[in-house]
Order: C-alpha cells, then structure tokens, then sequence
C-alpha cells in the first residue's frame, strides 16, 4: 500500500512496464532519503517520446524550524542558562549558533552532552536548523536521482506546499513546460 | 578436455589442493583469500576430476563448476553515476564473478539519455579486449531500442540487458537480450530477480560457447592457460604485480598486467618445452587498459603447428 494519498504515473506510448518500474523506484528512493512521510500527492508524466519526464507533488504540512529547547532541556542555573543535550545529532549547528549569538567566551562545555551559557537571556528559542530548507535540499536531491541520467535540463519550482520538477534531454521550452503543467492539472482533477 | 571448477574451503590444507591440481595437469587461474577461507578457480582435465572432487570432499570444501572460468566479461553501463549504480550493474558483475568469469565494471562517459548517447572508439577498443559483454539499459523499450548504437561496432557478442519484454528481432546486434532487469533502486534479493541473473549468466555462457565453436575451427597454436603459466615462471616480476589477478585469461589470450614498455620484451621471451618463444606464436600488444600487455594466440592456420 502507497503511503500518500494519490500517486499517479502515466507514461505515453506503450511503456506500462517503464510505469510500473518507475513507481518503485520512486518508492525505493523517496524511502531510502526518509521523504517519503511528507509528500501527501504526487503526480509523474513522463513522454519518452520527446523525451521528458516531469514530477508534481504536494507536500504536507510544514515542518517548523528547530529550536535550542527542542533539542535539549534548557533550565536556569546560578550565572547562566543550562542545556542538556537530548538529541546529539544537531550539536553541531547549536554550538555554532549559540557562539554567533553570545560569542565563544560565554558557552561552555564542560561535558560531552551539556553546555553553560554565561547569559541572562533564556536561549530556549534560538533556531538552530531550518528543517523545511534541509527537507527542500533532500528533495532537490532525491529528484535528481529519480529523474533518468541523461535528462540534464531541468527545472524546479518549489513552493511553500508544492513542487513541480521537470527534466528533459532538449532544451525545455514554455509550449513543453505548459504542455506538463495542462496534462498535470488534468491528472489532479481526473 | 579442461573442466572449469571453482573450490571454496578453508585455508587449512588448500596446497593439497593445489598440488593436486598440478599433478593433474591442470592450472589453477585464480586464488583468492579470505581471512581463513579460500577460494580457488581451477582447471582439471574432465577425466580426473573425480579424484579432485575426493579430495575436495575429504577437505570438507566445496567444488562447483563455474561454466565461465578464464574468459573476462565486460559489464557496461552508460555511466557511473547513481542511476546505474550499485544496485543492477554490481549484482550482475558479482554473480558473473561466481559463476567463475574475470569481471570488469565500466560506465561509459556519454552513454547517458536517449538521443545523446554515444560511445567512442577508446571505450569500444576496450569491450573488444574482453570475451563478451553485457550491457545494462532501463527500463523504457524505445530508449533500449535507440541505444543500439552504443554496442553496434563491439565485435564480440553483446548481451543487451533491460526491463521490458522486447523480441529479440528488434535488437539485431545484440547477441541475447535479457528482459525483466531494468533499472531498480534495490538489490536483487526475490527468486525472480535472482531468476534474471541465472539467465544471464546462461545466455554469456552461450555467447562463450559460440566463440569457443568458432575458435574450435581454426584452433589456436597453445592454450591460454599454457602461456599464463609458462608467464608466471620465466617472468618472476608479475608476483609483484598489484592486482588481485596479474594474469587475466581471455579465451584467446592473456593479459599480463606489468607495464608495456619495461616488460614487452621479457614476456614476448618467454619460452616453451617445444622449442618456439611466446612471440612467435602470439601477437603482444599495449593493452587499452591502463599500459598492461594483451597477448593474443596466433591460431594454427597463421602458425602452422599446434602444440
């Protein structure tokens, strides 16, 4: 069973196995990069024809920024602010943005999970990664991967909630890029 | 009649192995170590591989056939890029691998898309050194039509990999084409996936089998395995050769992995019991791949004699 609502996958000419492949491949990797939660709809045309392949998605609800309390508990101690660390993955970008924002002097790190800030300002809602640009980033690259080799040009536009991603062998033209966009509105509305 | 067998025991007592093999009259291609497991590619006359099956059973290893012993195959896809690989190009190449063959994994430069695929002389010169090739294409029928072009100069026989069901008449150049295995982002793990595997590895088996027939005409002057041993002794340097085989066996040659210039002249010295030196009956050429040396037997009808 499809974990999103629609994924549709039409293929011109009498390519059902192309079809039936693509969808797997498209599982396999939108699987493997863990996106694959996200995406609410998607919809593939591919023309092997012309030839272009072309993906639209749509995303589900937005994921907000991470901040400085989501990644460990903070509490106020005697000349500062506390962090324990719970989720050692983001320590890294947390320590960088905590020395933009207090300078080196004042965060210290006396154990491997727990740093002192010399601060009386709570640090609680500083963003320390913007995961919706990080899961932008992984789709780009997921897209890239899914659409054949040899299609170099490309076109992608993202939107807060969609993407659209084109890829052809030819120069894209706008008679092709409205050619997808028609045939893609008729697969939403179909 | 050599018979293409490939041993795989421990470590433990394998010179017995070896010492047999060789008091048979037959060579050993390939030895390959695995911390305590060994796996050894052989070549026994058929008439006494029973006394090496014993052997292999007292030693408490196993002794398979490996139909594509001492050929080398080429596996070609139309880049390196992840599209192609790991999954179907490695699956392929290391079930090649146990069925006995030399491997060889390339990834055209341009061999990408439909229209823009090419290939050039370079790569073509280099799937020719091999015994056979395998090409890997997607899954898309009218692409793996349009890609003919990329395998139509390639002399020896092609076998044309993809997804869909196509009849072979379309594909005039290819020597086979192999359907249901096009471009997945899996390994290959179900029964019908390993399925495709098994047919390609008979469908190269065949192709071996029509060069064999074809050579059977016009017989070479020695056999490959001949010269690769008579290279190893009065040649000592290729025990310094870092490659896992120094010595690659071609159904109608070797290659010889030391560098052309330094070493054209030591192995094109190299002599037999019955009188003639290796560049009297074979031609030794720069191999395209890297600087090594491709040495191709002359048959008999060049030479005269067959020993």
């Amino acid at each position: 069973m499809d974990p999103m609502e629609v994924f549709k996958i039409e293929v011109t000419g009498q390519e059902e196995y192309g079809a039936k492949k693509y969808r797997e491949i498209i599982m396999d990797i939108l699987q493997d990069l863990g996106l694959i939660r996200s995406i609410g709809r998607l919809y593939v045309y591919i023309d092997i024809l012309k030839p272009f392949f072309a993906v639209y998605g749509r995303l589900r609800s937005g994921i907000p920024p991470l901040t400085a309390k989501d990644v460990g508990d903070v509490m106020r101690v005697s000349g500062g602010y506390q962090i324990k660390i719970n989720d050692e993955e983001h320590m890294a970008d947390l320590l960088r943005v905590l020395w933009e924002h207090y300078g080196r002097e004042r965060v210290e790190q006396p154990a491997r999970d727990m740093l002192i800030i010399a601060s009386d300002t709570s640090p609680s809602e500083i963003v320390v990664a913007d995961l919706e640009a990080e899961f932008l980033q992984d789709l780009t690259d997921a897209l890239v991967r899914i659409a054949p080799e040899g299609f170099r040009n490309r076109r992608n536009e993202m939107t807060k909630d969609s993407f659209l991603f084109i890829a052809a062998e030819e120069s894209l033209t706008p008679e092709i890029v409205s050619e997808i966009k028609e045939k893609i509105r008729e697969m939403e509305n179909a | 009649m050599l018979e293409p067998v490939m041993f795989t025991g421990g470590l433990y007592k394998h010179d017995l192995v070896v010492e047999l093999v060789e008091d048979l009259g037959g060579y050993i291609l390939q030895k390959n170590v695995t911390q305590s497991e060994i796996i050894l590619l052989i070549l026994v006359p058929s008439e006494d591989k029973a006394a090496l099956e014993d052997l292999s059973t007292e030693l408490r290893g196993e002794l398979i056939r490996a139909p594509l012993a001492g050929t080398e195959v080429a596996v070609v896809t139309p880049t390196l890029a992840i599209h192609h690989l790991p999954h179907t190009a490695c699956d392929i190449a290391e079930y090649l691998r146990r069925h006995g063959s030399k491997t060889n994994m390339m990834g055209l430069a341009r061999g990408v898309g439909r229209e823009i695929a090419q290939i050039n002389e370079y790569e073509t010169a280099l799937i020719n050194e091999h015994d056979a090739a395998v090409f890997i294409f997607g899954n898309f029928q009218d692409c793996i039509k349009k890609k003919e072009g990329l395998y139509r100069n390639i002399t020896v026989p092609v076998v044309v990999t993809g997804g869909p069901q196509i009849d072979s008449k379309e594909l005039p150049y290819a020597f086979e084409y192999v359907p249901s295995i096009g471009r997945v982002a899996h390994r290959a793990r179900k029964a019908t996936e390993i399925g495709t595997l098994d047919r390609i590895v008979e469908s190269i088996g065949r192709a071996l089998d029509k060069t064999r027939g074809s050579i059977a005409k016009d017989p070479l002057t020695t056999s490959p395995p001949r010269i690769m041993d008579a290279v190893r002794e009065q040649v000592p340097d290729i025990e310094f050769s870092y490659s896992p085989l120094p010595i690659a066996l071609n159904l109608n040659g070797v290659r010889v992995k030391l560098p052309y210039q330094t070493y054209k002249d030591a192995v094109s010295a190299v002599s037999f019991d019955e009188g003639v030196k290796l560049g009297e009956i074979a031609t030794i050429r720069p191999s395209r791949m890297k600087d090594y040396i491709l040495v191709s037997i002359l048959p008999a009808s060049e030479t005269g004699f067959v020993f």
